[in-house]
């Protein structure tokens, strides 16, 4: 059994790498990308918090189902991305600022 | 008892439209357009005509029954004060009246045959008929404001007819010195208005008779004499009438025959109960100064309408003098005879000027029309003239059987009475008295020896044989009326006593047969008539450079000096203010609005950079505060989840400590 410790620091640093993903990159897809980081940090969270009640595997089952719900909402993030992408032909989102004064 | 009513009441509005006739002979004038001016001179003459005719029936009726009378109506109230003014028609009315109508009427008649050419023809008659207005409502006036009133408008009008000519520098030289001088005199005139008003409490004249004599009544009556001084040409105000000679002669004829300096006189008469003793003495003083100065001076004059000039100078100085020994009565039989016979001769001068242009304008020649040595043997030539000046010329200097010999004796007589039999100061004005009519003699005969008599001198100037046409008849007309008007019987039936039917109307002193005075005169007059055939009878006139006629000539230098005394220090002071006003108050100007930009400067910069930059300054903060705020809000996802994040981070730190 590895320490939970060591698994929460991983899932730590995976976070904060998808959190910068997000706030850095410029193009949308990329941080899609960045989003999916933060989610497999948390379901790596799930996952270790399980070892402290491994009998009924909660959190295995609790991190499938965001694996799903993730895939789902990759898929219709890259759909509107692409919508995006038809309408401004672009996918950065700075370039996207028609609400803006 | 109903007749008498009836009577009078037709008096008084025969009166009124006699008044008011050449009023509208002016306000005709002003309206008709100038395309019609000719129609002008028809309707002038035809209202001046009817008011002739109506001031004399009114005249005669009044004589005949004494119905003297007046009109009031409340002008303006004031508190308790209630002013009136009217007219009244008392005998020195009733002896103007006729006066100023009749030879007003032959001045209109004479001017549409001299004046017919004219540019300003229009204008001459309009300002004829308000003068002759004018000189109605002063006469007619029964309180001494409402006098004032057309006292003034009188120098208004002349002022206007001596200006006749404007384009010509001479004449509007003259006009404006004869409207100065007599603001001048009327600067005292209102003086004596205020003293009255002051001391008396009314300016009704039927009033004032009833006004006890009073301390102010010296100082008031001789304040309104200087109004006399300035309208009548007294000296020392006289050298404007002799300038005035620049207008129009029959301008010239009305003025000094029945209105403006007419005016003088009778508002002396006029208020002869008002003078005090002391007052009249000075009245006497002056008019003999005026009567000496003026017929010395006319002795050597050479310019025809100037001789006459200076001649009524000197019998309005005898007429004052008349009024200064008591005898106002006097004074107007004078101004009553003067006014035919000096119109006449002015009317007659205005004749052989007529022609003279005539010529002048036939010939292409150019001479001075007006100069008496371009003049001679006209008698031949202008035959109608030569009678009617002889005759107008006689009853000025004063001959037996005519009309100015019997008024100059009623002033003689009352000079001589008023003189006494002992000798003092007035036998010095007494002998004043007897020069003048000597003097007016030889400057009359002077005249006439040399323009009618002697050889033709005009030929002599412009070289060739020269045919003078006499004038129009409508001139001739008004000379010949008033050459009759010249002798005796105007005054009185018998030719060698004064006190005749006019006197009657004026005085009601007994007649006391001829007196020495008028034997003295009679013959003292036909002395000076063979003292002028044999002085000035065949003697020619050159401008001679010698001191006296120099003297004479300037009258008495009395322009010069009042150009030394009043113009050059007038015109000094100009100067001196004019340095002041430059130098101190224009400096003072300047400086207070050098501090006051200066001022001005200081606001504005506080105004630009505190109170400006204040309202600048909060409207700055709060720009920058909504960009600081706005900058939160930048339109940028990835800044808004920084942002989040961000204040997550902050709540959970300040949560867990």
């Amino acid at each position: 059994m590895q320490p939970i410790h060591h698994i929460l620091f991983l899932s730590a640093l995976l976070f904060s790498t998808g959190l910068v993903v997000v706030i850095m990159k410029r193009n949308a897809i990329v941080v899609l990308l960045g989003i999916e980081l933060m989610l497999n940090a948390s379901n790596l969270n799930l996952i270790a918090f399980n070892q402290l009640n491994p009998a009924l595997f909660k959190g295995q089952f609790f991190a499938l189902f965001v694996i799903i719900v993730a895939v789902s909402e990759a898929a219709v993030g890259l759909a509107i991305i692409l919508r995006v992408y038809q309408h401004y032909q672009t996918s950065v989102p700075d370039d996207i600022s028609e609400l803006k004064d | 008892m109903v007749t008498e009513i009836i009577n009078s009441n037709w008096t008084v509005s025969c009166t009124i439209a006699a008044l008011c006739l050449p009023l509208i002979s002016f306000i005709l004038a002003c309206i008709i357009p100038n395309r019609y001016s000719w129609v002008v001179t028809i309707t002038s003459l035809l209202l001046l005509f009817v008011s002739m005719i109506m001031a004399c029936s009114v005249s005669l009726t009044i004589l005949n029954n004494h119905e003297y009378w007046s009109i009031a109506t409340t002008w303006f109230s004031l508190s308790k004060v209630h002013f009136t003014v009217g007219f009244h028609v008392d005998s020195l009315t009733v002896l103007m009246l006729p006066v100023v109508t009749i030879v007003s009427f032959l001045v209109h008649l004479y001017s549409t045959g001299y004046m017919a050419g004219d540019k300003n023809v229009k204008q001459y008659f309009a300002m004829l008929g308000f003068f002759t207005f004018s000189m109605l409502g002063l006469i007619l006036a029964d309180n001494l404001l409402l006098l004032f009133v057309f006292w003034e408008l009188v120098g208004f009008s002349s002022y206007m007819l001596i200006g006749h000519w404007y384009d010509k520098p001479a004449a509007g030289a003259a006009s404006k010195k004869a409207f100065i001088f007599n603001r001048i005199g009327d600067a005292g005139f209102l003086i004596g208005l205020m003293i009255i008003w002051a001391n008396a409490g009314s300016f009704n004249l039927e009033s004032l008779h009833h006004v006890e004599i009073y301390s102010w009544q010296t100082a008031a009556t001789l304040c309104l004499f200087c109004g006399v001084i300035g309208k009548s040409a007294q000296f020392p105000l006289l050298t404007w009438l002799p300038d005035a000679m620049e207008g129009p002669t029959p301008v010239s004829a009305l003025i000094h025959a029945a209105t403006m300096v007419a005016a003088g006189v009778y508002l002396l008469a006029k208020l002869f109960f008002l003078f005090t003793p002391e007052a009249l003495q000075v009245v006497a003083i002056i008019g003999t100064i005026t009567a000496l100065i003026a017929s010395l001076s006319a002795l050597v004059q050479t310019d025809i309408k100037k001789i006459l000039a200076y001649s009524t100078l000197s019998q309005l100085g005898f007429m004052v003098l008349a009024v200064g020994t008591g005898s106002p009565q006097a004074a107007m039989l004078h101004l009553f005879t003067h006014a035919f016979f000096k119109a006449g001769l002015f009317l007659g001068a205005g004749a052989i000027i007529h022609s003279l242009h005539q010529l002048e304008h036939h010939t292409h020649q150019h001479f001075d029309v007006q100069d008496i040595r371009t003049m001679g043997g006209l008698r031949k030539e202008l035959p109608v003239t030569f009678i009617t000046f002889l005759i107008c010329g006689a009853a000025l200097s004063g001959l037996p059987f005519f009309s100015g010999f019997l008024s100059k004796d009623a002033i003689l007589n009352s000079v001589t009475a008023w003189a006494g039999t002992s000798l003092s100061w007035k036998w010095f004005i007494v002998i004043s008295a007897f020069a003048i009519p000597f003097l007016t003699m030889l400057y009359t005969f002077r005249l006439i020896w040399y323009v009618f008599f002697g050889e033709n001198r005009t030929k002599a100037i412009i070289g060739q044989a020269v045919k003078f046409g006499e004038v129009p008849f409508v001139m001739r007309m008004p000379l010949i009326i008033l050459s009759v008007c010249s002798l005796w019987f105007i005054v009185s039936p018998n030719p060698s006593e004064f006190h005749g039917w006019l006197y009657h109307t004026l005085s009601v002193t007994p007649e006391d047969g001829i007196s020495l005075t008028t034997v003295i005169s009679a013959g003292w007059v036909l002395l000076a008539l063979v003292v002028s055939y044999f002085y000035f009878r065949n003697r020619s006139i050159e401008s001679s450079t010698s001191a006296l006629s120099q003297l004479l000539y300037n009258s008495f230098y009395l322009d010069k000096i009042y150009e030394v005394i009043i113009t050059v220090p007038v015109n000094k002071l100009t100067a001196l203010t004019e340095k002041i006003d430059i130098r101190w108050v224009d400096g003072f100007i300047h400086a207070t609005v050098l501090v006051n930009v200066t001022l001005a400067h200081v606001i504005s910069w506080f105004d630009k950079y505190i109170v400006d930059g204040g309202v600048n300054g909060m409207a700055r903060v709060a720009g920058s505060v909504g960009s600081v705020t706005r900058s939160f809000q930048g339109g940028k996802i990835q800044l808004y989840i920084f942002w989040a994040v961000l204040g997550i981070i902050i709540f959970l730190i300040s949560m867990l400590i």
